[in-house]
């Protein structure tokens, strides 16, 4: 056995510690779960159906075993999602703080054999406490007649989900510095990663759905755990359990849970990697170069797959996709709101959605790819004293420029391929055939990436994320100053204050860009004024910042 | 063996490491002294590849520390300073989780585990929870831990800080014990005696760098100080004076006390003149009762090596 799940057991199960959590688990259980059972197993037939002609309570096991599951799923999630996951990442940095963890990369075990270590060991209580839960699960399986394979897809998928988590927590207890954080930010990444992200999978990024159990519970277990002698699910559910059947890729179909795994699969390839250079070495950064450009692509390639329907036919995926269609007869839209420019509406939020997310993981790549001055100094030390005339290209140590290039190329090329496919499309109408529509967007993922990696190689944590903050976030704060004020008299200046930060611009962009949507000269706006300000702003910023950094360097 | 060559270590701006060159040799004790920030401990993690270095080459029994880190770790043992355990394990299993972690099993495992706790005393405590131990207790059950995996090369960050006179001593003790053994074994502390009695070589470190390196002879040596020699006699003998101004090796002749029967003398060299000194001094019919070669103390070492470098930084 692996010496760390080994130390685990011994540290967390020892008798008293078996005894306290296993009664806890168990009373938690059975009040939760009798309860909701005996709840839902009461059933009233009315008077008209009964035989005695007035209302009749009939119990009926089988309900009250399918109406109990979601219960149970949900107490399972609370002893393994969050009780361990708590425990993993708070664990995790206190070790590295006290100095245990250097004792464990010390030892000649393969850091993956430690990571397993640590995923299983910590929360080895965890695990004990959930295990008392499953002659609870075995009744509502038997006595709710829940089909087996379907459990069994939800629990491999179940497994994966924590094993993400635990992992995700891993990571962040090796990464965030202070132990006392750590708990609560790996709780809340978890919450924000696979909770609140999976929400713009509405937004027609279908595969940010499939970081979470719930397109497979949806998918493949809410249609079973409907009452007996009813079929009928509710609307929202009806919706829900539509969305996840299957999964619009590329132009393939693929089933919920083999998308979950896929995608589960590809973030635990990442953490896995993440936290075996760490473990290796503590001063490495999260990722290399090579890696960053690899994990780039791979959401990409996702992105493309995602948004490939809607670009080629207009078939937008996701509950504000199905709202939002391209084809309003579609659905089941208020007369009011189908009108022409909903097509151009539902291109504009998707288009803003897939440049936000491009923002978001350069900056995170960027942030963690680039080197601070610190690292920059010891590259060119190395490679100078072993005769080396500059760093390699890909080594931590290098300059950015290469990699920041590499990264603007790729989803250029990506938003390109999807602005064709809509072009060439029958279909879809909302996209201007303009080189302009992918050459600006492009142009502007550029200097905003260039400013970024000057600022990361120029300055440390506190330069570079106060940079970010005044940049990106200022301008809004701005705005909504503004907007409060005199919404209408303040409304250019709030689109030319707008354009400064990338989170509002590209949206800006996407709205000047489409055609027929905001035709102009407009009376209350000017949205080329504000575009041009966006433009040239972004442009000298990352000029300016090159040449500072360049001037630092050449010191 | 531990060879450090050239070594660099930057936090930034900040040379935590400076061309540190040093070696120790098998079945030696090498003690690291010097002030706090002067680089200890970053030198001891850089060896035990805990810190990546700018550059420099560091090797641990032939194999580089910087490009076969995990070989390197096979034979290291490593305590560090302030050093944690797992609270909530007993003794044995702290042990017996390292002895695993280190590829050891079934009773060659168990044979190893209670060898370490048998070296170091904790025997009769190995059924104990760690967070009951004493600290010196805690100590010892680290040393069992570095031990476990019978490593060729030790690295001890401050192993005595924190104990009692007698676990000193006990320590001590385990440890000229262990380079008896052949054991390869680094140590940096603050304790100054300590360093003088435990260890066989020195290496003062100022700002990164290693200021002075060697057995106490040699750093007497390179540091132009001259050893002393007491000389007590079983009754007055006027014609001293002039018999030790005919021993080239000996100068400074002064008394020590009124009673015209014990010296101090100056001593050019080692040993060798030392022992030429006395046979001269007896061959001329001198009645020495006692004759002592007074070596300079580390901590003596440790202050002229402090002050010089602060007036250096004055001027």
């Amino acid at each position: 056995m692996n010496p760390l799940i080994r130390r685990g057991i011994r540290e967390r199960l020892r008798p008293k510690n078996l005894v306290a959590s296993g009664l806890f688990s168990i009373i938690a259980c059975a009040t939760l779960y009798l309860a909701s059972f005996f709840d839902g197993m009461q059933q009233v037939i009315p008077a008209n159906e009964s035989e005695s002609g007035l209302p009749e309570l009939i119990s009926m096991p089988v309900n009250g075993a399918r109406e109990a599951f979601t219960v149970l799923l949900v107490l399972q999630g609370f002893f393994l999602m969050f009780l361990g996951t708590g425990r993993v990442a708070s664990v995790t940095a206190e070790e590295k703080e006290a100095g245990l963890l250097d004792y464990q990369r010390m030892t000649p075990m393969n850091p993956f054999s430690k990571i397993l270590g640590y995923l299983f060991g910590l929360p080895a209580r965890e695990y004990f406490m959930f295990l008392l839960t499953l002659p609870f699960l075995l009744h509502c399986m038997v006595v709710g007649k829940i089909p087996l394979l379907n459990l069994l897809q939800l629990y491999a998928v179940f497994f994966c989900s924590v094993i993400l988590y635990h992992l995700t927590a891993h990571v962040i207890g090796l990464v965030v510095p202070k132990p006392r954080a750590a708990s609560w930010v790996a709780r809340l990444a978890v919450l924000g990663l696979y909770v609140f992200l999976p929400v713009l999978g509405q937004a027609g990024i279908s595969f940010l759905s499939f970081l979470t159990i719930l397109p497979t519970y949806f998918g493949k277990i809410v249609p079973h755990l409907l009452a007996e002698g009813t079929n009928i699910l509710g609307p929202f559910e009806r919706q829900v359990v539509a969305f996840w059947q299957e999964i619009p890729f590329f132009t393939y179909q693929v089933s919920p849970t083999t998308f979950t795994f896929v995608m589960q699969g590809l973030i635990l390839l990442a953490l896995f990697a993440t936290a075996y250079r760490k473990w290796r070495l503590d001063s490495l950064p999260a990722f290399s170069k090579p890696m960053g450009i690899g994990l780039f692509g791979i959401l990409q390639i996702l992105l493309l797959g995602s948004l490939w329907p809607f670009f080629s036919q207009g078939e937008a995926s996701g509950l504000l996709g199905q709202s939002l269609q391209l084809d309003p007869t579609k659905v089941g839209l208020p007369d009011q709101l189908k009108n022409d420019s909903l097509p151009s509406i539902s291109m504009i939020v998707v288009q803003s959605t897939f440049f936000l997310l491009n923002l978001a993981s350069l900056l995170l790549l960027i942030n963690v790819c680039c080197p601070d001055p610190h690292r920059q100094l010891k590259g060119r030390q190395r490679s100078g004293r072993l005769g080396m005339n500059r760093v390699p290209v890909l080594a931590d140590e290098a300059p950015g420029g290469l990699f920041v290039g590499a990264l603007v190329c790729i989803s250029t090329v990506v938003y390109a391929v999807l602005h064709l496919l809509a072009v060439s499309s029958e279909t879809v109408q909302s996209v201007a055939p303009s080189a302009q529509s992918v050459l600006l967007p492009g142009l502007v993922l550029l200097f905003t990436a260039l400013a970024l990696r000057a600022a990361r190689e120029q300055w440390f944590n506190l330069g570079f994320w106060g940079f970010v903050g005044l940049l990106w976030l200022t301008p809004m704060l701005a705005c909504l100053v503004l907007a409060v004020a005199d919404f209408l008299g303040n409304s250019q200046l709030m689109l030319n204050i707008a354009s400064l930060s990338p989170l509002t611009f590209f949206p800006q962009l996407m709205v000047f860009l489409a055609p027929n949507i905001f035709p102009e000269p407009n009376p209350l706006i000017n949205l080329s004024t504000s575009i041009k300000i966006g433009v040239i702003t972004s442009a000298l910023l990352a000029t300016f910042l090159s040449i500072t950094l360049f001037r630092t360097l050449k010191k | 063996m531990i060879e450090v060559k050239g070594l660099k270590l930057h936090y930034g701006d900040f040379v935590a490491l400076n061309q540190l060159t040093f070696s120790v040799n098998p079945g030696s004790i090498y003690g690291l002294i010097g002030p706090n920030g002067a680089g200890k401990t970053s030198a001891i993690k850089a060896i035990a590849t805990l810190l990546e270095p700018t550059f420099g080459d560091i090797l641990v029994e032939g194999i580089s520390a910087l490009h076969q880190p995990e070989r390197v770790r096979g034979v290291l043992g490593y305590m560090p300073d302030f050093p944690p355990i797992y609270e909530n394990l007993k003794v044995w299993e702290f042990c017996d989780l390292f002895a695993q972690a280190y590829g050891l099993s079934g009773e060659e495992k168990q044979a190893k585990v209670l060898q370490s706790l048998h070296a170091t005393g904790l025997k009769e405590q190995m059924h104990d929870l760690c967070k009951t131990l004493s600290r010196g207790m805690r100590q010892r059950a680290l040393l069992a831990k570095t031990l476990v995996h019978d490593p060729s090369v030790l690295l001890l960050d401050e192993p005595a800080a924190n104990l009692d006179p007698k676990s000193r001593i006990d320590l001590r003790n385990i440890l000229k014990k262990l380079a008896g053994e052949g054991k390869t074994i680094l140590i940096s502390s603050h304790i100054l005696s300590e360093i003088e009695d435990t260890c066989d070589s020195l290496g003062f470190m100022r700002d990164g760098s290693m200021a002075l390196s060697g057995t106490l002879d040699e750093i007497s040596r390179q540091k132009d100080r001259a050893v002393h020699l007491k000389i007590h006699l079983l009754e007055p003998y006027p014609a001293l004076r002039e018999v030790i101004s005919k021993i080239p090796s000996l100068s400074q002749f002064e008394e020590t006390a009124t009673c015209k029967t014990k010296f101090r003398v100056s001593l050019d060299g080692g040993e060798k003149e030392a022992t030429q000194a006395l046979a001269k001094l007896v061959e001329t019919g001198i009645p020495v009762s006692e004759f002592i070669c007074q070596k300079p103390r580390v901590e003596e070492l440790f202050l002229e090596l402090e002050s010089a470098s602060k007036e250096r930084g004055e001027s």
